[in-house]
């Protein structure tokens, strides 16, 4: 077993990369490699390389699959996403410049390829709500970018997304329909005071209250 | 022989190269509508074989590396090519040798943990020996969805060979830009050490290109060629038809100009052996 861990680690490096914590992608790989030890038989002829490598990574992709990995890894780049903009805008106040992607990698202890897909994600972000023009209340066409504050609250939302739906059972009603209009149905905050008929201001204030009230919910359950 | 590809890359075979490998794969996965698990697949295969020509194809010089990807009905076959000495077991398989990567393994080859990784994760896996000799790898993975695409039918007409130490860039249907080229041109930005503000401008570039240039095409593919230098890129975009790179840079119909010159430092327009290629420079003068 001992002199075979190295080729587990190894499996365990180049199929997950960093998207899973390292520790646990490795015991899957070990559990492989256990299985693989248990059922090679010498007598086939075949290296036991060739019989383990095929398991160990079978192991993996099923592991992937259980955990729902796939489903996470979205909403991992998305974490990533905020935590590069962040350290983005950290780093240009602290040095007077925007950082490389380097620079972002090793502040964040990072992969150089997650900063890519961060950047790449709040890209596809920024074009897909940002820029596109989207009719107010009013009859005005007006860029998100213009709105102010509101992506911040979006981003939250994507983070929270996975827990939100089991802990949203505990939002007041009202506060869940502006949740709903906000977010499902893609209104401003000024649409929505139209149709709950209260301010601007104050949808602004509830939604942030609702957020916050979901925040600790999911990092209590 | 083997089908035109829908998707070829020609970089240097340096190891800092194969993330823009991965990038173009991961937009091409989102393309095809692949989940996390079948991207990271064809991912990790691809990176193997491109860990070998980087390790082993040119015996530590430089060499050229070159990927391709065919999109067919039910299957995308990612090939992984070297003009080298080969890859050491690879060429061995290629000569028919059996089990040949994993005794390597045994015997304390790295290269030949990458084979048993490739062959362990693609449906099929083919060696053989390009024309001009070297090492080439198939690596077949299944598709669910069918989705027509046409191959690159040939060498564009007026395709610019790019310099030793460029990369090339070659789409059809040129639709699969929107997807590819932002994430192939800002990992070479990062490589070329650009802030995250200026790949950003790369990015939304790329972005722009990608939407526009369908009808200024000549061949309905889109050929980037990318000279690197510290700070700089120098794109080379084409073929485009004759007259098509000058109303890009030039305010009036396509209104495009404006755009173009705010992301970009210079733009030329040069003849091409067909019609012409825009040369763009983005330079991250902080």
């Amino acid at each position: 077993m001992r002199q075979y861990m190295p080729l587990a680690r190894g499996l365990a490096r180049r199929y997950g990369r960093s998207s899973e914590p390292f520790e646990d992608l490795l015991q899957v790989a070990s559990l492989g490699l256990l299985k693989a030890l248990d059922r090679y038989d010498p007598g086939r002829g075949h290296a036991f390389a060739s019989f383990a490598v095929p398991t160990i990574l079978g192991e993996m992709r099923r592991y992937f699959r259980d955990s729902g990995w796939a489903v996470h890894v979205p909403r991992g780049t998305q974490e990533r996403a905020l935590r590069v903009r962040d350290a983005q805008a950290r780093l240009a106040g602290k040095h007077g410049r925007t950082p490389t992607v380097n620079q972002l990698a090793e502040y964040l202890e990072l992969d150089f390829e997650d900063v890519l897909d961060a950047l790449q994600a709040i890209q596809a972000y920024e074009t897909q709500s940002l820029d596109a023009p989207r009719p107010c209340a009013d009859g005005e066409v007006v860029a998100y970018g213009e709105t102010v504050g509101e992506d911040d609250e979006r981003y939250e939302l994507i983070e929270l997304d996975a827990t939100v739906t089991t802990v949203l059972g505990h939002i007041a009603p009202r506060d869940r329909e502006i949740l709903r209009m906000r977010f499902v149905e893609d209104l401003t905050q000024t649409e929505i005071a139209e149709r709950v008929g209260v301010s601007q201001m104050q949808v602004s204030r509830l939604l942030r209250r609702s957020l916050e009230q979901l925040r600790t919910l999911a990092h209590a359950s | 022989m083997h089908e035109p590809p829908n998707v070829y890359l020609s970089l240097p075979g340096r190891p800092e190269y194969i993330v823009v490998v991965r990038q173009a794969l991961t937009g091409l996965a989102s393309v095809l509508g692949l989940d996390a698990i079948e991207t990271n697949d064809l991912n990790t295969a691809v990176t193997e074989a491109c860990n070998n020509v980087v390790m082993h194809a040119y015996a530590g010089e430089p060499g050229p590396m070159t990927v391709e990807v065919q999109i067919g009905a039910e299957a995308i076959v990612a090939t992984v090519r070297d003009h080298g000495i080969g890859m050491g077991t690879a060429r061995a398989r290629a000569a028919g040798a059996p089990d040949a990567g994993a005794q390597a393994h045994d015997a304390g080859a790295p290269v030949g943990m990458g084979l048993a990784v490739i062959e362990a994760l693609a449906r099929r896996t083919r060696f053989g020996v390009p024309a001009g000799g070297g090492t080439e790898v198939h690596m077949e993975f299944a598709l669910r969805e069918h989705k027509a695409f046409e191959p690159i039918a040939q060498e564009p007409p007026g395709a610019f060979s790019p310099a030793s130490g460029a990369v090339a860039v070659r789409l059809a249907p040129s639709s699969l830009a929107a997807a590819i080229l932002p994430r192939v041109l800002s990992a070479l930005a990062a490589r070329a050490y650009f802030s995250a503000e200026r790949i950003a401008d790369v990015q939304a570039l790329a972005g722009v290109l990608a939407a526009n240039a369908g009808d200024a095409l000549s061949a309905g593919q889109l050929a980037v060629g990318v000279s690197i230098a510290p700070r700089k890129l120098t794109l080379q975009i084409g073929p485009l038809r004759a007259g098509r790179g000058e109303r890009l840079v030039v305010a009036g119909a396509d209104g495009l100009a404006p755009v173009i010159e705010r992301l970009t430092n210079a733009q030329r327009v040069a003849p091409a052996a067909s019609g012409e290629t825009l040369e763009l420079d983005l330079v991250d003068g902080r």
